[in-house]
């Protein structure tokens, strides 16, 4: 079976960053949001590994990556994304932090989806994220899947394989380290992936050289995009404050700190 | 005052999750509220809670039963359209967190997830860059969808009321939920009801005093710990992705197990951090431990200074032999 | 679409970079204005395949923070807003400041021990505060009043997203480069440290740095020319501080430092926009003492009044190190060859006499690329001979040839000794390089131990610091510098905090675990004889330690610390180590 895969992926933040936000006069932002640097979402990045490892196994199919974000901010993270695999980008140039409004990004993603030339809902499986790590809401996949008319969805999926009849056998992380285990027909579908299972792809300088052949006029032309900056009202947007008093313990025996654990976990 | 549902579903044996009456707390603070369940032996359960509600629905039967996106986001829909309430309050379960945010989207409104605090005038709190910073914001978008955290809310006694009108709900699907997937008993390191959640960090497979890795040993240490106290087991990010690229690892550490930055951010009473110099437990998967300490060699640690209420510095290797004999 | 991985198989391309920094960005940005009406030779039909290979994890990481005059920057970009770039301002006020020694721990000469006595007894009429006197001029040489204060790291990024929405240039992070590309005794390109690919190009422009893999391995191709030595090396470490609050100096301030934390060390402070300081040190390697350490210094630096009055409440943001190759025009290596080009510090472009090198770097790389557009438009190939007449000559009649020279001889005296250093540096830049002093038949190089302390500790004292840091696999300068009068340093969690916590909260240091080591002993038992271990003492992310599970303290590399600054292979006077081309490192885009 061939499909048509669709992976929506954002930026973050390169996760060692401090953050901290501020407030602009289009609302909350990080400070110095400019210059952090960024990466390809990581769960998102997952979605994309998934996507290649299940067009490597379906031959015929293809996957294009669905990305919003300050173009150049894009154009930066494809250079290490790009590396890693072959796929085809749609950039929306917009503002891509974590306080924009999920409802909005979720239509800007459909309207990109049902206007790439040649989709066919039939074959098509939308990947995602099961949250971002900007947001951290998990709601976007769902509502891009709700607006192409999709409504077999599954969020924080690990595993997909296709049976020999072309059935979806997907494995959603569920409570209490368990996974649920659901057989979808066919496709259409939407894929929100918590970490897979696959690791990230090692650079490939040829995939990137040839991606880029491609994406960088996708990135020069890349639609503008707003979103509603008055969907949500924020009251306020704050570190945690919590510094705690720590008690050092140290130049004290193994077995003396044992004891005080041990008699602590019993309390 | 707005109109307020609380939304619920219950589990596949027909109860329902803890997590409901802290929902039912959460919404009664706010003001009056109908009642909607959802899933196996609904109606029942619905009663068995309902005593605060103003009206009382559910979607129940077989197909209903099930944890799934079609079947779930139609029943919530068609509550949500007979309550016609503006806000609607629902446990932020993963059966939820799955099928609400496309019921907002189908009814045209919006939605909150992992919401851990809502002020009376429905201004509402959640985290935002991986648990980093907390934002305090409302909407006006309506039907508003607030899912709350599960453990976020004190809980109300559970108050039979008056029985719940069932709601018929016809709806296609391909899909069909064949199971579960379980670790066996005796592998079982992920327990969200634990008391203790027992963080392991990559200090765990490098280099020790004597210039060798000792990973068996630490798979031993730490799975005696974590089954004898029955405690939960979470991990740093590095240790996690190290298992991925096939290094000297602990065995039974999987991404399920991750906490902090790119994984859960569990609620446990008390957390023991060990090994995890520099890593982001101590920062951000700790956020929402009670009482925590860190096992760690460097006193000055910026990672666990001014975030763990006790830090002992010592070998995490040495401690946790003399843990095991107490224990 | 086809979504089989590609084969492994060479890259073609025209024109191949390795290394994006200023010369690289310099390069790029000239190149890329020029080549739209150009085929390509290797792929004829399109304009010039153009690609640039930078091993750090992103094109902002693990550079440093500078103040720079930016003529030629300027002449690039005549309309450059800095306001478009963050932490760029243009220089307002600029001071060079001799700091006093507040703790009497460093090495001063007697004669200047003398004269801070003198400014001491007249501090009131020299205006000295803090223990700092601002010397009431800056020299000439010295001076960047006209120009701008960047963080390099987001300068690169801001140049590089300009050059990349061109279209006509790649810029690849992440991707290191381990070697040229030698064919019959030409360079036909590079080859790449991940999986070996060769990407053969017409032209290799060689940006990496005074420490890059290809360059060196082309000096030791094609030679250093006659007289030429790169043996003049300084680690530069910084952090970045979110000045308190309170703390209102205007941005674009400047102080230049010297005098403290030792004689030998200068040290700057720039503040950029926003309220956020750059402040750090360089440790030369004319500093003979063989446990140098730039970190323990920079903690010292940071608290001297001067500094601290506006530093003490901040928070460090940001943390990094790098070498800096300081032996200027003398360590030019051959500028260009059959097939390569040479640019930026690695081509030793950095003025020793100004204290200037970005500028200087970008320029090269505009040079370059103006002779490589004439070649292309004249149809002629990227010889040794046409890059000499278009780039080489470009370089010989422009300012930096001319500032280069003055600058060669300016810090011979420093091989004598602080006095003579600073002499030799007013010579040179007040006589336009006619005067200086000359440089002794031997260089200085770091003593031992026990020559080093003569007079501060005695023989048994530094035995048994040794014995004692050999059993805990310590570095030895920390219990040195204790023992000799240093003030311990007092962690306040923002910024003075732990070595590991610096890599950690500033630096972001992070290694990828799918490459080898990347330092690696060439010959352990050459450690054996090695007393002083200059290699684990200078380390900038403490990544080479003393290794307890080796035997007779030999040193352990950890990849994870490793923050790629280069100091460990000019600091082994065995020359017994190999830094071999790796990603990771920084990932601080703001240094």
């Amino acid at each position: 079976m061939a499909y048509q895969i669709i992976v929506c992926g954002g930026l973050a933040p390169d996760p060692l960053q401090t953050l901290e936000p501020v407030t602009t006069p289009t609302g909350p932002g990080l400070k110095n949001e400019l210059m952090l640097p960024n990466v390809f979402d990581p769960w998102a990045g997952h979605a994309l590994y998934e996507a290649a490892n299940l067009a490597k196994n379906q031959p015929g199919s293809t996957i294009k990556v669905v990305s919003l974000g300050p173009k150049a901010k894009l154009q930066q993270v494809m250079m290490t994304v790009a590396q890693k695999l072959p796929f085809e980008l749609i950039a929306l140039d917009g503002p891509g932090g974590g306080f924009t409004d999920a409802v909005s990004v979720s239509k800007a993603l459909a309207d990109a989806i049902a206007a790439i030339p040649g989709f066919d809902k039939s074959q098509a499986l939308i990947f995602g994220g099961w949250e971002s790590a900007t947001r951290g809401a998990g709601v976007v996949m769902q509502m891009v899947g709700e607006r192409l008319g999709i409504t077999e969805q599954f969020l924080a999926v690990d595993e997909l394989t296709v049976d020999p009849d072309g059935a979806l056998v997907i494995k959603e992380r569920v409570e209490g380290g368990k996974h649920q285990i659901s057989k979808c027909a066919a496709a259409p579908a939407v894929l929100a992936w918590a970490t897979g299972s696959l690791p990230e792809p090692p650079n490939h300088p040829q995939t990137g050289m040839a991606n880029m052949r491609v994406m960088m006029p996708a990135l020069q032309k890349a639609k503008p995009t707003a979103l509603d900056p008055a969907a949500i009202a924020y009251a306020q947007v704050a570190l945690p404050a919590v510094t705690r008093q720590t008690r050092i313990v140290k130049d004290v025996p193994a077995a003396d700190i044992a004891a005080e654990i041990a008699a602590w976990i019993k309390q | 005052m707005e109109k307020i549902l609380v939304l619920l579903h219950t589990t596949d044996e027909g109860a329902l999750p803890k997590a409901a009456l802290e929902t039912i707390a959460a919404a009664a603070v706010i003001g009056a509220y109908d009642l909607g369940v959802i899933g196996a032996n609904a109606a029942a359960a619905a009663q068995s809670v309902s005593a605060g509600a103003a009206a009382v629905f559910a979607v129940e039967g077989e197909q209903f039963a099930q944890s799934r996106y079609a079947t779930d986001a139609a029943a919530a829909e068609a509550i949500a359209k007979a309550s016609g309430a503006a806000v609607i309050f629902a446990t932020g379960t993963m059966r939820f967190n799955r099928a609400l945010p496309g019921v907002a989207c189908r009814l045209n409104g919006a939605c909150e997830t992992h919401i851990v605090a809502i002020e009376p005038d429905l201004k509402v709190h959640r985290w935002y860059y991986r648990q980093r910073m907390e934002a305090t914001l409302s909407r006006a978008a309506r039907p508003w969808i607030l899912l709350l955290e599960p453990g976020a809310f004190e809980s109300a006694p559970a108050a039979p009321g008056a029985a719940a009108t069932p709601i018929a709900v016809t709806v296609e699907t391909r899909t069909t939920v064949t199971g579960y997937h379980a670790p066996n008993a005796d592998q079982q390191t992920i327990r969200p009801d634990a008391q203790l959640l027992l963080v392991a960090g990559a200090g765990w497979t490098k280099k020790q005093k004597d210039g060798a890795t000792h990973t068996p040993e630490a798979a031993g240490l730490i799975l005696n710990f974590v089954q004898k106290t029955q405690s939960s087991l979470g991990s740093s990010k590095s240790l996690v992705d190290l298992s991925g690229e096939g290094q000297s690892v602990l065995p039974f550490l999987s991404h399920l197990h991750q906490v902090g930055q790119t994984g859960s951010s569990p609620r446990h009473r008390k957390g023991l951090a060990t090994c995890c110099h520099g890593e982001e437990p101590h920062v951000v998967g700790w956020r929402f431990i009670n009482d925590r300490r860190a096992i760690n060699l460097d006193a000055a640690c910026g990672w666990s200074r001014g975030k763990a209420d006790v830090l002992y510095v010592a070998d995490s290797f040495e401690v946790m032999r003399e843990l095991e004999k107490l224990l | 679409m086809n979504t089989d991985p590609i084969e492994q198989k060479p890259l073609d391309a025209d024109i191949v970079c390795v290394g994006f920094g200023p010369a690289t960005g310099g390069f790029l940005t000239t190149l890329t204005r020029g080549l739209e009406t150009i085929d390509s030779r290797a792929m004829p039909g399109l304009p010039p395949q153009v690609l640039c290979y930078e091993r750090a994890d992103d094109i902002s990481f693990g550079v440093s923070g500078v103040v720079t005059r930016a003529r030629a920057i300027k002449a690039s970009f005549p309309d450059l807003d800095t306001t478009e770039i963050p932490m760029a301002a243009p220089v307002r006020d600029e001071k060079l400041v001799y700091l006093l020694d507040p703790h009497g721990a460093t090495r001063r000469p007697a004669l200047m021990q003398f004269a801070d006595k003198v400014i001491e007894a007249l501090s009131g009429l020299l205006r000295v505060e803090h223990q700092g006197f601002a010397v009431p001029f800056c020299p000439d040489f010295l001076h960047k009043k006209d120009g701008f204060i960047f963080s390099l790291g987001q300068f690169n990024q801001w140049v590089g997203q300009q050059v990349m929405m061109t279209g006509l240039a790649q810029i690849w992070p992440s991707t290191p480069v381990s070697e040229p590309l030698i064919e019959n005794g030409k360079v036909a390109g590079v080859v790449l440290a991940a999986d070996g690919t060769e990407v053969r190009a017409e032209l290799t422009v060689v940006g990496d740095g005074p420490i890059g893999p290809v360059g060196r391995r082309l000096d030791e191709i094609v030679g250093m020319p006659e007289g030429h030595k790169r043996d003049e090396w300084a680690v530069g470490m910084k952090m970045v501080v979110d000045l308190p609050e309170g703390v209102d100096l205007p941005e674009g301030t400047v102080f230049h430092t010297l005098g403290y934390p030792e004689p030998e060390i200068f040290g700057f402070f720039y503040v950029h926009p926003g309220r956020v300081a750059s402040v750090g040190i360089f440790v030369p390697s004319w500093l003979e003492s063989p446990v140098r350490t730039a970190y323990r210094y920079l903690q010292h630096f940071v608290q001297h009044p001067y500094i601290w009055r506006y530093l003490k409440g901040g928070r460090m943001r940001s943390w990094g190190a790098k070498s800096l190759l300081e032996s200027g025009r003398r360590g030019e290596p051959q500028l260009a060859g059959d097939g390569f080009a040479r640019i930026g510090e690695g081509s030793g472009s950095t003025n020793v006499l100004t204290g200037s090198g970005v500028d200087e770097a970008w320029l090269t790389g505009v040079q370059l690329a103006e002779g490589v557009l004439e070649l292309y438009r004249e149809g002629l190939p990227f010889t040794k001979e046409n890059l000499e007449a278009r780039y080489v000559a470009r370089r010989r009649k422009s300012w930096l040839e001319a500032e280069g020279q003055i600058a060669e001889k300016a810090r011979n005296g420093f091989q004598r000794g602080v006095l003579q250093g600073f002499l030799g540096m007013g010579l040179a830049g007040m006589t336009s390089g006619s005067l200086s002093v000359p440089r002794p038949a031997k260089d200085k190089t770091p003593g031992r131990l026990e020559d080093f302390y003569i007079g501060r500790l005695t023989r048994s004292q530094i035995d048994t610091i040794r014995l004692r840091c050999e059993l805990e696999s310590e570095p030895l300068h920390d219990a040195l510098m204790d023992a000799c009068g240093w003030p311990k340093i007092e962690y306040d969690g923002q910024i003075l905090v732990s070595h590991q916590d610096a890599l950690l909260m500033g630096g972001k240091v992070q290694a990828p675990s799918e490459f080898p080591d990347h330092v690696v002993i060439r010959n352990e038992h050459v450690c054996d004889d090695c007393g002083e271990k200059m290699c684990i003492e200078i380390c900038s992310g403490e990544a080479l330690h003393i290794a307890a599970e080796k035997p007779a303290g030999r040193p352990g590399f950890d990849r994870e610390k490793c923050v790629h600054c280069g100091a460990c292979l000019w600091n082994c006077v065995h020359e017994n180590i190999d830094f071999c081309a790796a990603p990771g490192g920084l990932h601080s885009a703001e240094n």
